[in-house]
């Protein structure tokens, strides 16, 4: 934390501890506390098609409301950082920096139904309807200062990581435009195949002489080697548990759905490298040993297994969770959760940035098509599949390019029926409820019949 | 002059007899004098605009841009029968979905090779560059066979930049040609598939003015975009009373790297793509680059920029409203239009060009 | 004559119903251009048919088609994709591949030997390859939706329509008037790449022959015709191709008396 040298900044540090440390946090944890007991008390109805959340989604939901909260009062108090989901948080979490994920925010403007309003704000000013809409949703938000947070700290530093997309690259530009401030560009080499030795150099390079470097000059301090490795210990500890946490589905019945994992992530994109993260994590495994050890499964009637493909539809999370619900489908793996997941193995606290080179190169995202296929292929495997529902999401074309192939192997390879389903991660714009609906209707007939 | 410049198929042909093999080559930045070194000859398939894209849409969603589309129909159709190789740089999310499938999927007889080129211009960049460079020469050298000795090289650089050098040499002479719009853009772009020595022979050719140009009325465009398909744009165009002074085209200056002084050929390589004109598909920034565009409607005499557009092209469309904010800002027009790549122009585009040229009159 | 189950397919363009005996043969049907007001309209072209057949009450219904959740009388809704595959196999005796051009949708359905469907794909909502489209483009260009098949196929060659949207593809059309292009091949051209569109799915979903066609569009000679060409296939027809969906359906709601 910079320390207050002003009047003014004496008023602002003044807000922050007592608006978030104190007032704040302090009624999020009473919240939090009641909503533990709610969800604790809540019972499986005759009719209901799902088992109540689990409890942890609660501390879930303090985590991430004190993240948003803290970050009203973050300006001039600590340095903020805008960063891409799969940028090199780590060394920024070492040097003190608040973290905001512009792609987060816009997933929470999505399930809050405040996307479009701000999507119509930046095509307003000119920005085209086939824009990624997390990005349309973001720069809507910066144009009119609308979000369901209250509001959102500027930033000090921009850290552009193309290893998901190229999108953020031109995304990032607009937003150093408009708040002229440092950005930083971590260049990944799309891996057609396997890494090769001068890619994985050129991330490390990038660390060392670029990220390390302005991140200090922003945060006006050097970087703790020990502070970076203790950060890097809890950021690998938080996203093995995360993955252990998905492979509890691998169970029958599955004690949690996708479209849990879709919201329980918050905490493992946005707060990766915090004590309380891992403890959060931790708490879900046990929450769901227990599920499993009762045989309580998420889905009241599981009679089918599928995986999901892509980003999740935000603004249709419940309407679908129900719907497949309601005929005993459970979406019980995600190729997006997973994202978070399956590099622990790769992260060293012993080299931090060196191992971090490796790990931010390879996320599902910056690797082949055929690399994705194998991916679901296994998952299939894995949780013993029936189904994979593949949204081809106009938004997110690096994800989306390569599932008309994808579906096709999964249907004559592995002989299974897989849907391709149209439409927008962000944009409710972009939704046919009835072809949709009709589709996935088609779809779970088609479990039905392979079924019986 | 030539009357007729020679078709891909004709260069194709010469390319063979010289024995070189052939690389289909998807769009754009690469390294052209790495191929001549290996005795490899670069076509680069933009499209083409006929080509019905059914066969691309087996393999991709309606909302992927048409280039990608239409050039995986046709290298299915016929292309990769005519081809020893297929390069895919890595211009944005469209074409990365394309080299990947293509190699994964698709699995053509002829190998499909890959090429990133980095996001920005830093000494990392430059460092990571050059070896990409080289690993893209060790699989050139697998298709041809052929690896490039120290005269190669000075034969591939020698060839190559003077071509480069009369590409820019058009450029410079614009003003003075005695061609319309569409015959200097034929003739740029036939840098997409001649052999350099052809190329740079046909540029030459092109006429000068005896006098002073007598374009004065018309209405001067600088054209901002990836590619202008169809060709009749121009006629259109100019039918409106409307030329072309300069353009900010992936098909044509922004391919204009400057000459680099390097010795080593790799780093000489890296060393002019690096220092290629602002293109948001090599990271450029935004701000500068809008600030260089400035600069050129000034320096061009153009009254108003034309941003013409391939739809769902993400690198361009980011970028559209902070260029017409600084456009606009320094006192011109600008219009921004989107088109499918095809043969007919929509009418409805048309009507808007028209429209934004008498504003500007 | 006893109608044994009924079937009723609430589509976009149009609303249709099917009676079958205890052996699954249609007994009776009814077709009727669709209305807004889907639950009154299903309501009462399911009781002008039972009238009229003389079926009696409790006769079990599935209803499928957009307006399949709003019909009152169903005892169940099932999708196209399982009706259409259902009844053209029924009718024609045997599975392979079904193209179905429908009002909004176009869908290519994989049947297997028993008649269930394997796999589908359906057409991308920013694509032209629906009936709508063409009707929207027939009287665009004052071409009566009848002759548009004929006139197509009559002409020398085609005019090249590129775009994948109809609202592009519509401006093109705008162009190409004006430029003094032929009715006919501008028709020609759209047929084209509307079909172009299907084989593109086909290939996608695989071709397992015979070709099937099923669904408004068939009654259009240029499609069949041009698909024929384009697979390399013969393309078989049900006897009433608009009629599979609703027919399928009622073979659907005869297996729930069993």
């Amino acid at each position: 934390m910079n320390l207050p040298t002003t009047l003014s900044d004496l008023r602002v540090h003044g807000e922050h501890l007592l608006q978030f440390q104190v007032l704040g946090s302090t009624a999020l944890r009473v919240q939090r506390l009641r909503n533990e007991r709610k969800l604790g008390a809540l019972r499986m109805g005759p009719d209901d098609v799902l088992a109540p959340p689990p409890r942890a989604l609660a501390r879930m939901q303090e985590l991430m409301s004190r993240h948003y909260l803290e970050g009203r009062y973050a300006n001039g108090v600590r340095k903020v950082a805008w960063v891409t989901s799969g940028a090199p948080w780590e060394p920024l979490e070492a040097l003190g920096f608040f973290p905001v994920y512009p792609e987060n925010h816009a997933a929470l403007c999505g399930v809050r139904r405040r996307a479009e309003a701000n999507c119509e704000e930046a095509e307003a000013h000119g920005y085209s309807r086939d824009l990624c809409s997390y990005a349309r949703t973001d720069i809507g938000t910066v144009l009119s200062g609308e979000t369901p947070v209250g509001r959102l700290p500027r930033p000090d530093l921009l850290v552009c990581c193309n290893n998901i997309c190229q999108t953020v690259l031109y995304w990032y530009e607009v937003l150093a435009h408009h708040f002229d401030c440092p950005l930083v560009v971590i260049d990944t080499p799309f891996l057609y195949g396997e890494a090769q030795e001068h890619q994985v150099a050129y991330v490390r390079r990038q660390f060392d002489e670029e990220l390390v470097p302005t991140a200090e000059r922003v945060a006006g301090r050097t970087l703790d080697e020990r502070e970076l490795v203790r950060v890097m210990l809890e950021a690998r500890d938080a996203s093995q548990l995360w993955r252990e946490v998905l492979d509890r589905s691998r169970h029958r019945p599955a004690p949690m759905t996708a479209f849990d994992g879709f919201l329980l992530m918050g905490p493992i994109v946005n707060l990766r490298g915090r004590r309380a993260t891992t403890e959060f994590y931790r708490d879900l495994l046990a929450e769901l040993d227990a599920r499993v050890e009762r045989g309580v499964g998420a889905v009241a009637h599981e009679r089918y297994r599928v995986a999901w493909d892509n980003l999740p539809i935000w603004y249709r999370l419940s309407k679908l969770s129900k719907l497949l619900a309601g005929r005993g489908v459970n979406v019980v793996a995600s190729t997006y959760t997973y994202a978070w997941g399956e590099l622990a193995p790769l992260m060293d606290p012993t080299d931090p940035l060196g191992s971090g080179a490796r790990v931010y190169l390879h996320p599902i995202l910056n690797r082949s098509t055929g690399h994705k296929l194998e991916a679901m292929r296994t998952m299939v495997e894995g949780f013993s599949l029936d189904g994979v529902i593949l949204h081809s999401d106009r938004s997110c074309k690096p994800y989306s390019l390569g599932q008309i192939d994808q579906r096709d192997q999964i249907v004559d390879t592995l002989g299974v029926p897989a849907l391709l389903l149209e439409a927008d991660h962000n944009d409710p714009r972009a939704w046919s409820e009835e072809q949709s609906v009709n589709r996935i209707e088609a779809f779970i007939e088609m479990l039905e019949t392979a079924a019986s | 002059m030539h009357d007729t410049i020679p078709s891909r198929s004709g260069a194709l042909a010469v390319a063979r007899e010289q024995g070189r093999a052939i690389v289909a080559v998807l769009p754009y930045h690469y390294p052209r004098a790495l191929l001549r070194a290996h005795r490899c000859h670069p076509i680069e398939v933009w499209g083409p605009p006929f080509e019905p894209g059914d066969l691309g849409a087996l393999h991709f969603q309606a909302y992927t841009c048409g280039i990608v589309v239409k050039a995986t129909s046709f290298l299915v159709r016929e292309g990769f029968d005519r081809v020893d190789a297929v390069l895919v740089p890595h211009g944005c999310d469209a074409l990365q979905g394309m080299g990947s499938v293509l190699g994964d999927f698709v699995a053509p007889t002829p190998p499909v090779l890959t090429f990133y080129p980095p996001r920005r211009a830093r000494p990392a960049d430059r460092a990571y560059l050059v070896e990409e460079i080289r690993a893209l020469g060790r699989r050139l050298a697998e298709v041809s066979g052929h690896t490039p000795d120290e005269a190669d090289w000075a034969e591939a650089l020698a060839a190559e930049e003077a071509a480069d050098a009369a590409l820019a040499d058009l450029y410079h002479r614009r003003g003075r040609l005695d061609v319309d719009d569409r015959r200097f853009y034929e003739v740029v772009r036939a840098r997409e598939y001649l052999t350099a020595e052809d190329f740079t022979a046909l540029a030459a050719s092109l006429p000068e003015h005896d006098g002073a140009p007598d374009a004065d009325g018309d209405v001067g465009l600088l054209l901002s975009g990836i590619v202008a398909e169809p060709l009749d744009l121009f006629d259109r165009l100019r039918a409106m009373g409307a030329r072309v002074v300069a353009d900010d085209l992936a098909t044509g200056w922004r391919r204009v790297y400057p000459p680099s002084t390097l010795a080593d050929p790799y780093e000489r390589l890296a060393d002019r793509l690096l220092a290629a004109p602002p293109d948001p598909t090599l990271g450029a920034p935004l701000d500068a680059r809008a600030g260089l565009l400035v600069e050129r409607l000034r320096a061009s005499g153009a009254r108003g920029l034309l941003i013409y557009d391939v739809t769902f092209c993400e690198p361009e469309l980011f970028a559209v409203p902070v260029l017409r904010e600084r456009v606009t800002a320094a006192g011109f027009g600008v219009l921004h239009v989107e088109h499918e790549l095809g043969t007919t122009l929509p009418n409805q585009t048309l009507t808007r060009i028209e429209a934004f040229v008498e504003t500007l009159r | 004559m006893t109608v044994a189950a009924l079937g009723i397919d609430a589509g976009s363009t149009t609303c249709k119903a099917v009676a079958v005996d205890a052996d699954g043969h249609s007994v009776g049907w009814r077709l009727e251009s669709a209305l807004p007001r889907v639950e009154a309209q299903t309501d009462a072209l399911l009781v002008a048919l039972a009238l009229e057949l003389g079926a009696a009450d409790g006769v079990p219904v599935v209803a499928t088609g957009y307006g399949r959740k709003l019909v009152r009388a169903a005892t169940r809704d099932v999708t196209e994709i399982t009706c259409h595959a259902r009844g053209v196999f029924a009718d024609l005796g045997t599975g392979g591949t079904l193209v179905d051009i429908g009002g909004q949708d176009a869908k290519v359905i994989r049947i297997d030997e028993r008649g269930r469907p394997v796999d589908f794909a359906m057409n991308d909502k920013c694509a032209a390859g629906t009936g709508r489209f063409l009707e929207y483009t027939a009287d665009r260009l004052h071409v009566p939706l009848d002759d548009l098949g004929p006139r197509s196929l009559a002409a020398p060659r085609a005019e090249h329509i590129s775009s994948t949207c109809t609202v592009f593809a519509e401006s093109e059309i705008v162009s190409l008037i004006a430029q003094g292009a032929d009715v006919d091949e501008i028709l020609l051209g759209l047929h084209r790449s509307l079909v172009s569109r299907i084989v593109a799915m086909v290939r996608g979903v695989g071709l397992t022959p015979p070709l099937l066609l099923s669904g408004g569009v068939a009654r259009n000679d240029a499609i069949r015709e041009l698909l024929g060409r384009e697979t390399g296939q013969p393309v078989r027809l049900p006897s009433a191709p608009q009629l599979m969906g609703a027919y399928g359906a009622a073979l659907l709601a005869l297996e729930l008396t069993r």
